[in-house]
């Protein structure tokens, strides 16, 4: 069975930074969460940018459900994915309704106004997400957790197979980060959604994620189970930061240390508190 | 949330707004009007009825020309607003108005007279300066810049300035009954113009509003930058020359038709947008409308306050649409969510 995202021996460079992306190959099966992790400026977003159509690759390819990412129009690729970027603040006062509404644009007809079909979706994106309670309200006015939930809502009245997420709990707080996520793998379960989502959160990657894009700043990358990729020394040799890992139950926890951390002696050292 | 049905109940709704200020403001002026003598028809002698002829010949044709500039300026600055992300972008900051404003001068010293389907060889020049000018702007934007957005408002500038400081020297060199007939139609003047000119341009007007509607939805991406607009499945590039080159078009029909008149491609979207929301899809027709009836207004005020003479337009539009669009600032935003 071919997996719904191929990507194979990509490479992409920017003209003022070199190498970005160096023969990376992976592949994702449907219904699978995907994390890709790593330093800045290893190419996370640009990872993120190439599958979503919007920078070409230099070499390499990348097929959507089995078929080459450039033989699709803007349309039918929206269609395939949605993208759910960092948090932003729009230009003009939409009301959360309203984008969450816009999720319908490649559906929509020459006057652009939403069938009952279209409706359906968008009233249960506001439900999924339980944002349909200030749905009348500006997006402006929300808080920063809120205005993802809303962009989440619009990913998913888009009703792509892929959802394609950039650091969607940055900015947020630790109640708000496990709820983004909550609500992530609820829609992988329930709605057979395949999740990618690029973060720096290695404790929820390795928690929520099937498998894990690990990407280093020398170009190289390690792709598997989130629980293998992530090892101390996988840690310590991509952040440069050594890590204090431990494991409750099947679920594996990091703690950074740094040089000021109180117990030196345990860094490095795994500990088992099941 | 916004519905077709909705939609066409507002839009019947605002044009009958339209048609009633329009039918007021064609009875006003020195010569008073009866609606009654009006709508008894012409006399069997060519002039049996006055107050139809002034009515009918005179005014509505005017008032028709107020309504179609208004229309268009108004349009063409909900347009603009949305492509460029900028809620203080007008039709004129992409020097448009300079650029009409050169083919003006060129047109006066050059002593044209010929016409051009029953419009003058000012009109022409304008169109074909205000076009032409957006041409430029848009080609250099194009190629200069990374965010088109950014180059295309800098070029705009810049065009501007070198266009101003190019229709400063040929003002100051032309003779002063030639510069009288030009600062007068810089300052947007409004008069009557023949029924074939008011239907050409009235088509064109209303082909272009009919195409933008046409992407209003994808205008309301848009706005969200070019990122997201291309996730949401709008191909960017064509809909914004789409955008670009109709609401250049019917700017240029507008500049041509009025001179230059200020602060309607800027205020109605601002002040619709405040009362009925960012919705593109009603905020395009609801400005277009309501930019009408402002303009149609104005110009009656501007032909009666100081009769017999008359005012340009533009003083009027500028005169009476800060302080309105201040009130409007301070009343409704944030505050009416009914309408949105």
């Amino acid at each position: 069975m071919s997996g719904i995202i191929k990507v194979e021996n990509l490479s992409f460079a920017y003209r003022s930074q070199g190498t970005i992306v160096k023969d990376i190959s992976f592949e994702v099966m449907q219904g699978t969460f995907l994390t890709i992790a790593g330093p800045n400026g290893a190419g996370k977003t640009t990872l993120l940018n190439l599958l979503c159509g919007l920078l070409s690759a230099q070499a390499g390819s990348i097929k959507i459900d089995a078929a080459h990412i450039e033989s699709y129009s803007v349309k039918e690729l929206a269609q395939k994915l949605a993208v759910v970027r960092q948090e932003f603040v729009p230009v003009f006062d939409f009301t959360v309704a309203q984008v969450v509404s816009m999720a319908r644009t490649p559906y929509l007809g020459t006057f652009g106004f939403e069938s009952q079909a279209d409706m359906k979706f968008i009233n249960e994106a506001l439900e999924m997400t339980d944002t349909k309670q200030f749905s009348s309200r500006p997006l402006a006015e929300l808080s920063g957790g809120e205005r993802q939930r809303v962009f989440i809502a619009r990913a998913l009245a888009q009703n792509t197979p892929i959802l394609l997420l950039d650091e969607p709990t940055s900015f947020l707080d630790l109640k708000h980060q496990v709820g983004i996520y909550d609500l992530l793998k609820t829609m992988q379960l329930e709605k057979g959604k395949t999740i990618v989502a690029v973060t720096h959160d290695i404790n929820l990657a390795a928690q929520y994620a099937d498998v894990t894009l690990l990407l280093g700043a020398d170009t190289s990358y390690q792709y598997g189970r989130a629980q293998d990729v992530f090892s101390p020394e996988q840690i310590e040799r991509v952040f440069g930061v050594r890590a204090f890992t431990g494991k409750i139950g099947e679920e594996k926890f990091f703690i950074p240390l740094g040089k000021f951390a109180k117990d030196r002696s345990r860094i490095g050292r795994k500990v088992d508190s099941s | 949330m916004l519905t077709s049905e909705k939609l066409a109940v507002r839009i019947v709704i605002c044009l009958a707004v339209l048609c009633v200020v329009m039918c007021l403001c064609a009875m006003v002026g020195p010569q008073k009007v009866s609606l009654r003598k009006v709508f008894a028809g012409p006399g069997e002698e060519p002039g049996g009825n006055i107050d139809y002829e002034i009515f009918v010949g005179v005014r509505l044709p005017r008032v028709i020309l107020a309504a179609l500039v208004g229309a268009a300026l108004a349009c063409s600055g909900v347009v603009l607003q949305a492509i460029l992300r900028n809620p203080l972008a007008d039709p004129y900051i992409l020097g448009i108005s300079s650029g009409a404003g050169l083919g003006v001068i060129i047109a006066v010293l050059s002593g044209a007279t010929w016409a051009f389907w029953g419009g003058s060889p000012i009109a022409v020049f304008a169109f074909a300066g205000a076009l032409g000018t957006v041409w430029l702007v848009w080609c250099i934007g194009h190629f200069t810049g990374k965010s088109q957005v950014t180059s295309l408002l800098l070029a705009g500038v810049v065009i501007n300035a070198f266009f101003s400081a190019v229709i400063m020297f040929l003002t100051s060199i032309a003779k002063s009954e030639q510069v009288h007939s030009t600062i007068f139609w810089l300052m947007g003047n409004i008069t009557e113009k023949s029924l074939s000119v008011l239907g050409v341009s009235a088509a064109c007007i209303f082909a272009g509003i009919i195409a933008l509607f046409c992407i209003s939805h994808r205008l309301n991406v848009l706005t969200f930058g070019e990122e997201e607009a291309k996730a949401l499945g709008v191909d960017t590039a064509r809909t914004r020359v789409i955008a670009f080159g109709f609401a250049a078009f019917i700017t240029a029909i507008a500049v041509s038709l009025s001179g230059l008149v200020g602060f309607v491609g800027l205020i109605i979207p601002h002040g619709v947008r405040l009362v009925f929301g960012p919705d593109h899809r009603q905020l395009l027709p609801v400005s277009g409308i309501i930019g009408s009836v402002f303009l149609v207004a104005a110009d009656t005020l501007a032909r009666t306050i100081v009769a017999p003479a008359q005012l340009p337009v533009g003083i009027i539009t500028a005169i009476a649409g800060g302080p309105f669009f201040l009130v409007l600032l301070a009343k409704y935003s944030r505050k009416v969510s009914w309408l949105k």
